[in-house]
């Protein structure tokens, strides 16, 4: 399997969406709160605080046209990955358009979007009084199909479920794409929405310390060395059924290591989406998005990763340094990846 | 205004949000597929709105003779029984 | 280069469950198309669909407690177990950390969606249980199957919609010839539902009794359900256990139309097609029966018919559609067609379009097979799945040779 390069990438978070708003969000140290999202929606929430780009139009980055149908997902999805195609200077030709595809991590779509549509059959006066034009929304893949026809991306395009491991999964899946020569360059990403049903499902399941929140971050990937950002040395998913969840991942996290040619005292940083993985390379400094921007579901992995590169954005000091990222769901699925990030040009000045 | 032209304003409207426009933009001849990239979806759905706002049921067998706003208000017209 | 063998399949579908059932009612051409009783369909004027009926997911589940799963994810789990018997294989013997589960679907838990939604009108958001709360993501379709076999591989769902069987059996076969993995559970699962019953009704997609692919006067979908779970394995493992092999995956092709959200794109599936014969290094002439995608709807049918004609010139290989018997299983669909193709090669028939009565004069040159299966000799069969959001993904199989 050949080396993956990261040559660009984007977010948005409740942090907002200019380059940089990571690194400064996540430098403090400290848990954030969150901020106020009673005006998001008439629905009453759990709490008033929240972790939702509250100000986030998408009209306002891609215009009316084609957009006021979106969901909160898919505008969040389309926006990012148009922004990461930019920061990696992607240019979409004839040429290149069936050789760009689309790996897009999920939990289940949006959930709004679905329940909404089902919602109408139940309290329209004839239950197939629905929104024709909303139809395509219930579907999981709205957001990687949208993106596909925002910038014409004709090569594998594929929606990713996975919860927590979303993320890893689709850049296993993208990395997988690549190697096998059905595309040339992948957006890999993952997104979650806020919405009421997000902000309940996260506050009634009992299980997730931090309030929802929402985030997108998408990742141009490539074989090509060309100004990387980041470099995949190895990623390892797995499953441990049974509640065997635990030593799925350190056995993941063994396989890592191992393809990548490091040993636990090489990696700076390990990166969590969820408490049970803290254990798996004692020692290392843990960094846990969710305490910046919410439990942001499927994003986590990926907005995990943006914080980290625009960390080494930030400080060049840190070009080399090798990143854990691990990602697990309460059933027992679990993976790792050893990422090496720079600063721009930091890979090339050595 | 009259009642007419009122409600020829509320047809564009209505027209005007499903295909993602200004309702200035939607002029009377303008052809919904050709020039404003409608779909069949939303072709539907500008039925359904109309049926919602109007309470006028137009079978969804004359969807394509609504090419635009004009051809659109006729049939509106003709099922509820406006007069002109 | 590893090549990849079909050694077992589990087929949990409105037409019969277990191989054997379904290989008899796909010879028989059987139906699988009753009024729909899992949600009060009395509402529409379309209240026809392809459900499973008594499905009792503790028959088939030896591990999973089914109380804990959505309807969905216990296809998925029924399917994997009904394939690894069928397969023969001894779950002990396996090298567990090779062996994955990769599942496709367009909803996902659908009905656990319903509920919580009907929760909430009820009594508002916080109504919602937290035992359904946890059933609902759709990743939970593939650690069905993990748990159930209790697999230690990746534990994937794909939700490029209906053709995600499709993208979940190449996926398999990618893990495989690269040396990830010796055995591959792969297919898909979906569970009828009320919105989508609505959605297709309203877009005029859903048909009123018979979904009747290719003929003159088709006119649209019935939706269905069910799980449909392929056993892969690479040839040295299978031969190693001296499995029998139904068929071999040659290779498949996925592309995206980048055009339209729901409207199918001649040109895009063609080019699908033409990659999915590179991959398999087949050339048109070869190909001996597609399993068509074939929803019955006027611009699907068309769609199709016509990217095949463009591929294969003007005397395409008979083409059927089994969403004429068991409606359309959405992200099932496509491991529903993989499993007819395999049943096609290994028996040597080819399962018919039912409810076909009259050519259609745009689609000449379509043979679909109407009505009656027909013995053949299959040796290549291209396996087509198209989606919503324009996820095209074909399988090409083929005989043992």
């Amino acid at each position: 399997m050949s080396t993956l390069f990261i040559s660009g990438f984007a977010s948005i978070s409740s942090a907002g969406m200019r380059a940089g708003a990571l690194a400064e969000r996540v430098s403090s140290g400290q848990a954030h709160p969150g901020v106020p999202v009673g005006s998001l929606y008439e629905a009453e929430l759990p709490a008033a605080d929240g972790h939702a780009l509250t100000d986030f139009d998408v009209k306002t980055h891609l215009g009316r046209k084609g957009t006021s149908f979106y969901d909160r997902a898919t505008a969040l999805a389309v926006v990012a990955c148009g922004e990461a195609l930019a920061n990696a200077h992607i240019e979409i030709d004839e040429e290149t358009r069936p050789r760009i595809g689309i790996a897009l991590g999920t939990t289940l779509g949006s959930f709004k979007s679905t329940s909404d549509f089902s919602m109408e059959t139940l309290v329209q006066p004839k239950p197939y009084l629905v929104n024709p034009v909303l139809f395509p929304n219930t579907v999981m893949n709205c957001a990687a199909g949208q993106a596909a026809i925002r910038y014409g991306l004709r090569g594998a395009n594929a929606t990713i479920t996975g919860g927590p491991m979303a993320f890893l999964n689709a850049l296993r899946y993208a990395g997988n794409a690549i190697n096998r020569g059905y595309a040339d360059t992948m957006l890999v990403g993952a997104v979650e929405e806020f919405t009421p049903h997000r902000a309940w499902m996260t506050a009634l399941s009992g299980k997730v310390p931090h309030p929802a929140g929402e985030a997108v971050a998408v990742f141009a990937v490539s074989t090509v060395r060309m100004a990387p950002v980041a470099e995949v040395l190895a990623i390892a998913n797995g499953y441990g059924p049974g509640g065997q969840g635990s030593e799925a991942l350190a056995g993941c996290v063994q396989r890592v290591l191992r393809k990548a040619h490091a040993s636990a005292g090489d990696i700076r940083l390990h990166a969590i989406t969820r408490e049970a993985e803290s254990g798996a390379l004692a020692g290392t400094k843990i960094f846990r998005a969710a305490q910046h921007f919410g439990d942001c579901g499927a994003a986590t992995g990926a907005i995990a990763l943006a914080s980290v590169l625009e960390l080494h954005e930030a400080e060049p000091a840190r070009d080399g340094e090798l990143t854990l990222l691990t990602a697990s769901t309460d059933d027992g699925a679990v993976g790792a990846a050893i990422i090496r990030g720079w600063s721009r040009g930091g890979a090339d000045r050595g | 205004m009259s009642e007419l032209e009122q409600r020829y304003a509320e047809l564009r409207e209505i027209i005007a949000e499903v295909l993602e426009i200004e309702p200035e933009e939607l002029t009377d001849s303008g052809d919904f597929a050709e020039e404003y990239q409608a779909d069949s979806l939303r072709a539907i759905e500008i039925l359904a709105r109309i049926d919602k706002h109007f309470k006028v049921e137009i079978p969804q067998s004359e969807l394509p003779e609504l090419r635009n706003l004009k051809a659109t208000f006729d049939a509106v017209s003709r099922h509820a029984g406006w007069q002109g | 280069m590893t090549r990849v063998a079909v050694t077992g399949l589990g087929p949990v579908s409105s037409i019969g469950t277990g191989a054997e059932a379904f290989a008899a009612a796909l010879l028989a051409g059987a139906s699988g198309i009753s009024q729909i009783q899992s949600f009060d369909s009395s509402g529409f004027p379309h209240r026809n669909g392809g459900e499973v009926r008594d499905f009792d997911p503790a028959r088939w589940l030896r591990r999973l407690d089914p109380q804990r799963w959505g309807r969905s994810s216990q296809f998925a789990a029924a399917a994997a177990r009904l394939a690894a018997d069928d397969a023969g294989l001894d779950l002990d013997s396996l090298d567990r950390g090779r062996a994955h589960a990769v599942l496709g679907t367009t909803s996902g838990e659908s009905v656990v969606a319903e509920a919580l939604t009907a929760q909430i009108l009820a009594s508002g958001f916080p109504g919602m249980v937290p035992e359904l709360i946890e059933q609902l993501p759709a990743g939970r379709l593939a650690h069905a199957v993990s748990e159930e076999l209790g697999l230690h591989g990746e534990s994937l769902t794909l939700a490029t919609a209906c053709s995600a069987s499709n993208y979940a059996i190449g996926y398999a076969y990618d893990l495989l010839v690269t040396g990830e993995a010796d055995v591959v559970f792969a297919g898909g699962a979906d569970s009828v539902c009320r919105w989508a019953h609505a959605g297709f009704f309203k877009l005029g997609a859903l048909t009123e009794t018979a979904c009747a692919p290719f003929d003159r006067d088709r006119s649209g979908i019935l939706t269905g359900e069910g799980g449909a779970v392929l056993v892969m394995e690479t040839f040295e493992h299978a031969q190693r256990r001296n499995a029998r092999i139904y068929a071999e995956v040659l290779g498949y092709g996925i592309n995206c139309d980048a055009k339209h959200p729901v409207a199918p794109d001649r040109e895009s599936i063609s080019q699908c097609m033409r990659i999915a014969h590179r991959s398999a290094d087949i050339k048109p002439e070869e190909v001996d029966y597609i399993c068509a995608h074939g929803t019955g709807t006027p611009a699907n049918d068309l769609t199709e018919a016509r990217a095949v004609i463009e591929v294969f010139g003007d005397n395409p290989p008979p083409m059927s559609s089994i969403k004429s018997m068991i409606g359309h299983t959405m992200g099932a669909a496509s491991g529903f067609g993989a499993i007819a193709s395999a049943i096609a090669i290994d028996r040597g028939f080819l399962p018919p379009t039912i409810n076909w009565q009259n050519a259609d004069p745009e689609l000449s040159g379509v043979d679909p097979i109407p009505n009656v299966a027909r013995r053949a000799t299959v040796r290549v069969v291209q396996n087509n799945g198209f989606a919503f959001g324009g996820n095209n993904a074909i399988v090409m199989l083929g005989a043992v040779r």
